[in-house]
């Protein structure tokens, strides 16, 4: 089976945009990041995983796990071995998380855990290719990541990473939404939006005025974020193989109260509400503006240029942890012999 | 929320306003990095070439009401807030005719006509001050803002610290921008900012702390935009922290050996200019032709305040006891 490698990779800056300033957004301190890839470093060793890779940042999260590792004593328990990916520049941008994710891929992770929002999710899942990732929420927005215990996460992460649990069941296929604006292409998890805003400035979306076009793989209807608007009307599982799109426009007859970011619901209008099959490719109608990817502008357009939205049904896959640990269950992975005098039969569920 | 959308939404001629203010703080900073290498220039300078976006996406958001205190590395300040380039470059040079007549150089350019409380050389002197300004705004009923500019260093200094705290209980129209350029003068700020981000420790004074791409104007102006306007309505004061480096060392002179690489790469990749340019002509809201102009027109703006600054006279001891004390 060679190593059972999980890779971590942790986003410095998630949950530190404006949204903090204009929707009372949550805050997750560094320190918290660090103190939940310690808290899954215990669940990683405990299920036999004992090599880890982990991010480095100029944040201080990949520091203060550095610095926890060094006062570790014998009596605090185990950890796997932490390889630390340093050795490159880091550009405080998305792409530390891609080159973070592509090294990790490279050598050898059987499952990679990131920490971050919506947007951290949907760059990890551009480069894990057919590896499982596991997302867990440190950012704003989190339709895609869990909000979940790092603890239960880590022991998910291994008893997939040790093949104690078979990835078959255990992680399912996401779905995907290319965003494409002539040879620019940006990827989505959860929704592509068109808004009539010419810059990407501060990349967050919190004004329906300025949408006009909604496209989601999945809409569930307690989502938070702009696939909320339709998780109200028409909602779509993340297993069903289609996704929903709609226009938005203000005079529309169907309005919609949307919890379209954390702290701000706001009624949004939806017309000509359609099905988005795998494959098909939708034409953008905007004459200029900028695609909002999973709930941030990241690619503008001009007059002329034809973006395109496409639904693809070959996304992430990605770690189930309730099917995990159920698995687990069954299997009766987390059950240990005590020592003698204790017999075995102690160990056997009850029946019936 | 429609009304942040327009209002953040810049005309052409806002658009060119701005790329000028920025043109100007590089033109007026790399010629005082020439300048100063001569020997001319008295005193100490500390440049800000690579943080325009900052001073100016801030300051396009305020008016005649509102008030800025800033740091040892002030020129971009003054200049986005509206003092006179050719006092400032005579203050500079330490002439009669400079900002405050000579007598307080590149670190205590103020005007406070213009809203300007003063560079400071005392590290974290700023946030007290805009303390004052912001609760007199308060009272008065004004609707003004009150803006402090620090660095990395001055976000672990006492003062910083307590005046974010005044600020959120006595509930200021009150706006720190955290200037994080990477470094307190050779210290990393990853090293000294036991938070790393500036941005965390709002949360310990109940206020909003947003960290921004400081090369980006559009991302600093929107999230100023929201911020001043948060603070004109009452909501109280934000926490902004700009992530940049800058061009030039701490002061004129520094060796820099605790970085390679940073600058250069900023330059090519992340600078707030070019970028600016670049995205502005891709939109069709200005043209190259237009951005020339404004280039051709602040190298003549420069050029002159540097040949005036020379030519102006130098303070006399008759004016030692003029300007000592001042009254508001």
């Amino acid at each position: 089976m060679g190593d059972a490698i999980v890779g971590v990779v942790a986003n410095p800056l998630s949950g530190r945009d404006i949204r903090r300033l204009v929707t009372q957004a949550s805050v997750f301190p560094t320190a918290e990041k660090a103190n939940m890839i310690q808290r899954m470093l215990t669940a990683l060793d405990a299920v036999g995983v004992h090599r880890v890779l982990l991010s480095t940042d100029l944040g201080g999260i990949s520091a203060s796990v550095f610095r926890a590792i060094g006062r570790r004593r014998d009596q605090d328990g185990r950890w796997p071995e932490v390889e630390f990916l340093d050795g490159q520049p880091i550009r405080q941008t998305a792409q530390d998380t891609v080159d973070a994710v592509r090294r990790m891929v490279t050598a050898g992770a059987r499952v990679i855990v990131c920490l971050g929002g919506d947007g951290t999710a949907r760059v990890t899942a551009s480069a894990v290719g057919d590896v499982p990732m596991l997302a867990l929420s440190t950012g704003t927005n989190n339709t895609f990541p869990v909000v979940r215990e790092a603890t239960i996460a880590g022991l998910a992460a291994g008893l997939v990473a040790t093949g104690m649990v078979p990835a078959d069941g255990a992680a399912t296929r996401a779905k995907l939404l290319e965003a494409r604006v002539g040879d620019r292409v940006e990827t989505a998890l959860v929704d592509v939006a068109v808004s009539t805003e010419r810059h990407v400035g501060a990349r967050a979306v919190w004004d329906p005025a300025k949408l006009t076009e909604l496209f989601c793989a999945f809409a569930e209807p307690d989502a938070i974020g702009l696939s909320s608007i339709l998780g109200q009307v028409s909602p779509v599982t993340r297993h069903e193989s289609h996704g929903v799109t709609a226009r938005i426009t203000a005079e529309a007859a169907l309005q919609v109260l949307a919890p379209i970011a954390p702290g701000l619901i706001v009624p949004v209008g939806v017309r000509a509400i359609e099905p988005m099959r795998p494959g098909s490719v939708h034409p953008i109608d905007a004459r200029a503006g900028a695609i909002v990817v999973d709930g941030e502008r990241e690619l503008t357009f001009e007059p002329g240029e034809q973006p395109t939205v496409r639904l693809r049904a070959d996304g992430p896959w990605c770690v189930d942890v309730p099917a995990v640990l159920a698995a687990s269950a069954r299997l009766g992975l987390l059950r240990r012999a005590r020592q003698w005098p204790w017999s075995d039969q102690d160990l056997q569920a009850p029946t019936g | 929320m429609t009304d942040t959308a327009e209002r953040r939404a810049l005309t052409r001629e806002q658009l060119l306003s701005v790329y000028r203010t920025m043109r100007s703080i590089r033109e007026f900073e790399e010629r005082v990095h020439a300048e100063f290498a001569t020997g001319e220039i008295p005193g100490f300078v500390h440049l800000y070439a690579g943080e325009e976006a900052s001073a100016v996406g801030v300051c396009s958001n305020l008016d005649d009401r509102d008030t800025i205190a800033s740091t040892h590395r002030g020129h971009g300040h003054c200049i986005a807030k509206g003092v006179d380039v050719s006092e400032m470059m005579a203050e500079i040079y330490g002439r009669r005719t400079g900002s405050c007549h000579g007598k307080g150089g590149s670190m205590h350019i103020a005007d406070l006509s213009k809203g300007m409380l003063g560079a400071n050389g005392i590290v974290g002197g700023g946030p007290p001050l805009i303390c004052g300004t912001a609760l007199a705004a308060k009272i008065k009923g004004t609707g003004g803002v009150s803006v402090a500019f620090f660095g990395d260093g001055a976000s672990n200094q006492g003062t910083t610290l307590e005046s974010m705290n005044l600020a959120s209980v006595w509930n200021l129209p009150a706006i720190f921008i955290a200037e994080n350029n990477g470094y307190a003068e050779a210290t990393s700020s990853t090293w000294s900012v036991a938070s790393d981000n500036i941005a965390d420790r709002a949360a310990g004074f109940g206020m909003p702390g947003v960290i921004v791409d400081g090369f980006d104007f559009f991302a600093v102006h929107e999230t100023a935009s929201e911020a001043v306007s948060r603070a004109r309505e009452g909501g109280g004061p934000t926490l902004i922290e700009m992530k940049f480096t800058r061009y030039f060392g701490h002061f004129e002179g520094d060796q820099q050996t605790y970085r390679a690489g940073e600058v250069e790469h900023a330059r090519a990749e992340l600078d707030c200019l070019r970028r600016f340019a670049a995205r502005v002509i891709e939109t069709g809201e200005l043209a190259r032709s237009d951005l020339d102009a404004v280039d051709a027109e602040v190298a003549t703006m420069i050029d002159k305040a540097v040949d005036e600054a020379k030519a102006a006279p130098l303070p006399t001891e008759a004016d030692l006891l003029t300007d000592v004390y001042s009254h508001y």
